[in-house]
C-alpha cells in the first residue's frame, strides 16, 4: 500500500459547518440546507476580534465568581470548584496578555485579571500556605508557576518547594505523560532543573505516538490539547513543535474539529484551535476560517461559551451556571488570541517580565 | 411481467433513496473513566485540564 | 431471503447479494452466480433494483481475481442498466453508477461482434466533486465505493487521487460519526488509490470498521474489497 511518507505541512481544506447534509451534488435530494460551499478565506478574521474582546469582558464582568472562599485552605474545599479557576484564569490572562498588542483593550484587560488572581493569592502567600498544608501535592506548583511564568513571584513559596522539587518522589510521580509534561513546564517556568527530558515524555503521550487519528475521542483529544499547551508552554513556542508532529495535526485537526462541532464539544472545539494556533510555520488558514464562524455563532452575546451542548437562544445575562462556560469561554478567550497572532503573521515577543525560555535543563 | 408483490413505484422509490442516501445521523460516545483507576491516577486537581466531569442535568 | 432487519424488500435484497458477493470474494470461486444464489433472475423487479444498488460490484469477484463473470450475472447486470436509466434529473452520483455499470460490463464481457452493446456514455459530469468540502467529497466518494477497483479509470477516481489526504480525514470522520459504511467506501478508495498519509493507520482501520459495522454485509464488501487491491498492490 502507497502512503504519503510525511504529511505536507501546508494547510488543507478545512472542517465545515456540522450540519449533516452538506452534499451539495448537482439534484441531490436530502439537502438541509447549510451551505456546502468550503468557508471563504478571510472568515475566521472577521469574527475573532469580536469573539475574544467579547469573551474576555464576559470573563471581567464575572471576575468575582472566580473569588476564593475563605475556607479555601480546608481540607473539605473542592479544589476544582475554586483553586483550579483561579489558576486557570492566571495561565489564560497571562497568555492572552502575551499575544496581544501593548496599549490595546484585551491586552490591558488581560493584565487585569492576572493581577486580580494574584491578589487573590495574597500575592503568592496563601499558595505557600496551601504548599504547607499539603507540601507532597504537585498542583500548587503548577498553579505558581503560572505567576512565575509571567514574573509573578513568592520568595517564600519558593524556598519550601526547592527541595521537595528536588527528591526522587517528585521525579517519580505517577501520572499520565501529558500532565508531566506540565510538570516539566512548570519547573521550566520557576527556572530550575526539569526532573526529566521533555522529549522522552512527549513519546510517551497519545500524541506523541501519533497515534491512529480514527481512535480519537474526548479523552484523548483533551490529552493531546494539553500536550501541545505544555509543550509550548501555551502557545508562546511553537517552535517546539516537532515537524513530525505539526505535520500530524495539521493533516488531522480538521478531521477531529468537525467531529467537535457535529456533536456540540465547544470547549474540545477551542483547545484544538488553541492548538491549531500554536503550529509553528504559517497558520492552518482554511481550518481557522472553517471553524471559527461556528464557535462565534455558538457564544452567547454576552461573551460566555457554553462547555458542550445546543446553545441557549435566551438573550437573557448568564444563560449557563458558571461551572459550565467559565472554562469553555477562557478557553475561547485565549484560541482566540494565539489565532489573531497566528493569522495576522505577529509573533509575540514577551514583554511582561516572563523567563527568556532559555535551553532546557534537565537532571541527570 | 415481474413477479413480485411489490409494486414498481414502491420499488423505484426505495431504489431512489438507496442510490443516493443521506449520511446517517452521527452517533458521538466517550469512553468513560473507571473511577477506580482515577483514583489511583492521582487525587489532586489537575491545573488547567479540562472542565471537571459533572453530572449533567436533564 | 433473510428481511428480519430489512427495511424494505428492496433493502433485503441488496443485503442478500453483498452477503452472495462477499461469499464468491472469499472463497475466490466464481463459478457459481451471485445472482443465482441470492435468489435473483431476470424476472424479478426487487431482484434488478438490488442489482442496481449494488452496480458493478456484482462482477467485483470476477474483477479482483481477473477472472471472467458468470454469464447470469452477466445478464443480470445488463438488465439492471437497461431497466434503471438515470432519471434526467438524476443526483450525479446515480448517473456515475449507471456509468460505471456500463463501462464494466464492456470491460468484462465484451458484446458478441454484431450483438447490440449497451449505449456508450460519456462520463457525468466530475466538477462538482474536485470542489465540493472534503466531508461531503468522501460521503460521495463512498457512496461512489464500486467505482473503486483497479484498471478502471475515471474522473472520479481521478478526483480521488488528487484528494487522498481529504479522504484519509473522511474516513477519520465517518469512523468518530460510526458510520460504518461511510468508513469502509473511504478506506476502499484509499486502498484503491494508495497515497494517504502513513500515520492515518488504515489497515487496522479497516479491521476494525469490518469488526464494529460487518452485521451489514455491504461493509464487510468494501473492507474486503479494499484488503484484496492492498495485498496486490504490496506485490
Amino acid at each position: 500500500m502507497t502512503t504519503t511518507a510525511t504529511e505536507d505541512p501546508r494547510e488543507r481544506p478545512g472542517a465545515g459547518h456540522p450540519a449533516r447534509d452538506r452534499v451539495s451534488t448537482p439534484g441531490a435530494s436530502g439537502s438541509s440546507g447549510t451551505s456546502g460551499a468550503p468557508a471563504a478565506s478571510g472568515a475566521a478574521l472577521a469574527v475573532l476580534p469580536g469573539v475574544l474582546a467579547s469573551a474576555l469582558a464576559w470573563t471581567d464582568a464575572h471576575r468575582t465568581r472566580f473569588a476564593l472562599p475563605d475556607d479555601v485552605l480546608e481540607p473539605h474545599t473542592q479544589v476544582n470548584a475554586t483553586l483550579k479557576p483561579l489558576g486557570e484564569l492566571a495561565q489564560l490572562g497571562s497568555t492572552i496578555r502575551r499575544a496581544t498588542a501593548p496599549g490595546t483593550p484585551e491586552h490591558e484587560l488581560a493584565g487585569d485579571l492576572v493581577t486580580y488572581a494574584w491578589e487573590q493569592l495574597h500575592e503568592g502567600a496563601l499558595l505557600l500556605e496551601l504548599l504547607r498544608a499539603e507540601p507532597f501535592a504537585a498542583y500548587p506548583y503548577e498553579i505558581y508557576a503560572a505567576f512565575a511564568g509571567y514574573g509573578l513571584r513568592h520568595e517564600g513559596f519558593e524556598a519550601l518547594a526547592r527541595p521537595l522539587t528536588a527528591t526522587r518522589a517528585w521525579a517519580h510521580t505517577e501520572q499520565h505523560a501529558n500532565r508531566q509534561l506540565g510538570l516539566v513546564n512548570s519547573e521550566r517556568r520557576v527556572g530550575v532543573l526539569t526532573h526529566t527530558d521533555a522529549g522522552g515524555v512527549l513519546s510517551r503521550t497519545w500524541l506523541g505516538g501519533l497515534s491512529e487519528p480514527w481512535m480519537f475521542e474526548g479523552p484523548s483529544g483533551y490529552a493531546l490539547t494539553h500536550t501541545v499547551f505544555h509543550l509550548t508552554d501555551w502557545g508562546r513556542m511553537p517552535d517546539r513543535v516537532p515537524e513530525r508532529i505539526d505535520g500530524y495535526l495539521r493533516t488531522w485537526l480538521p478531521a477531529w474539529a468537525d467531529g467537535c462541532l457535529e456533536s456540540g464539544q465547544w470547549d474540545l472545539t477551542g483547545e484544538l484551535l488553541a492548538v491549531a494556533a500554536s503550529l509553528p510555520g504559517p497558520a492552518p488558514g482554511e481550518l481557522l476560517d472553517a471553524v471559527w464562524p461556528v464557535l462565534a455563532d455558538v457564544q452567547h452575546p454576552t461573551g460566555c461559551v457554553p462547555e458542550t451542548g445546543a446553545p441557549v437562544q435566551d438573550p437573557a445575562p448568564d444563560p449557563y451556571p458558571f461551572i459550565d462556560c467559565y472554562h469553555s469561554t477562557l478557553v475561547t478567550a485565549f484560541a482566540a488570541a494565539l489565532s489573531l497572532r497566528s493569522l495576522r503573521g505577529t509573533g509575540e515577543r514577551g514583554e511582561t517580565g516572563g523567563a527568556p525560555p532559555g535551553r532546557e535543563r534537565h537532571t541527570p | 411481467m415481474f413477479t413480485t408483490d411489490t409494486t414498481a413505484t414502491d420499488v423505484e422509490l426505495d431504489l431512489d433513496a438507496a442510490l443516493n442516501p443521506g449520511e446517517v445521523e452521527g452517533l458521538y460516545r466517550d469512553s468513560r473513566e473507571c473511577a477506580y483507576l482515577a483514583l489511583l491516577a492521582g487525587g489532586g486537581a489537575l491545573l488547567l485540564s479540562p472542565p471537571t466531569p459533572r453530572p449533567k442535568k436533564g | 431471503m433473510d428481511q428480519t432487519h430489512a427495511s424494505s424488500p428492496l433493502a433485503g435484497a441488496v443485503h442478500d447479494l453483498a452477503t452472495e458477493v462477499v461469499l464468491a470474494l472469499r472463497s475466490g470461486d466464481h463459478l457459481a452466480t451471485v445472482c443465482g444464489a441470492a435468489g435473483i433472475d431476470e424476472e424479478n423487479r426487487t431482484g434488478i433494483a438490488a442489482v442496481r444498488v449494488i452496480g458493478a460490484d456484482l462482477l467485483l469477484p470476477s474483477v479482483l481475481y481477473g477472472r471472467h463473470p458468470h454469464p447470469g450475472d452477466v445478464a443480470v447486470l445488463d438488465r439492471a442498466v437497461r431497466e434503471f436509466p438515470p432519471k434526467p434529473d438524476a443526483p450525479a452520483a446515480t448517473a456515475w453508477s449507471h456509468w460505471h455499470m456500463i463501462s464494466t460490463l464492456q470491460r468484462m464481457a465484451p458484446p458478441a461482434p454484431g450483438a447490440a452493446a449497451p449505449g456508450t456514455d460519456a462520463e457525468p459530469d466530475a466538477a462538482w466533486l474536485e470542489e465540493a468540502p472534503w466531508q461531503a467529497f468522501t460521503h460521495q466518494l463512498s457512496v461512489l465505493a464500486p467505482l473503486a477497483v483497479p484498471a478502471a479509470p475515471s474522473a472520479v477516481q481521478r478526483a480521488a487521487a488528487n484528494r487522498a489526504v481529504d479522504l484519509s480525514r473522511g474516513f477519520v470522520r465517518a469512523v468518530r460519526r460510526r458510520d460504518w459504511l461511510q468508513a469502509a467506501g473511504a478506506g476502499r478508495w484509499l486502498a484503491a488509490i494508495g497515497g494517504e498519509p502513513a500515520t492515518l493507520g488504515l489497515e487496522r482501520g479497516l479491521d476494525f470498521v469490518e469488526q464494529m459495522g460487518g452485521h451489514d454485509p455491504r461493509v464487510t464488501l468494501h473492507v474486503r474489497a479494499a484488503r484484496l487491491m492492498a495485498e496486490a498492490r504490496a506485490r
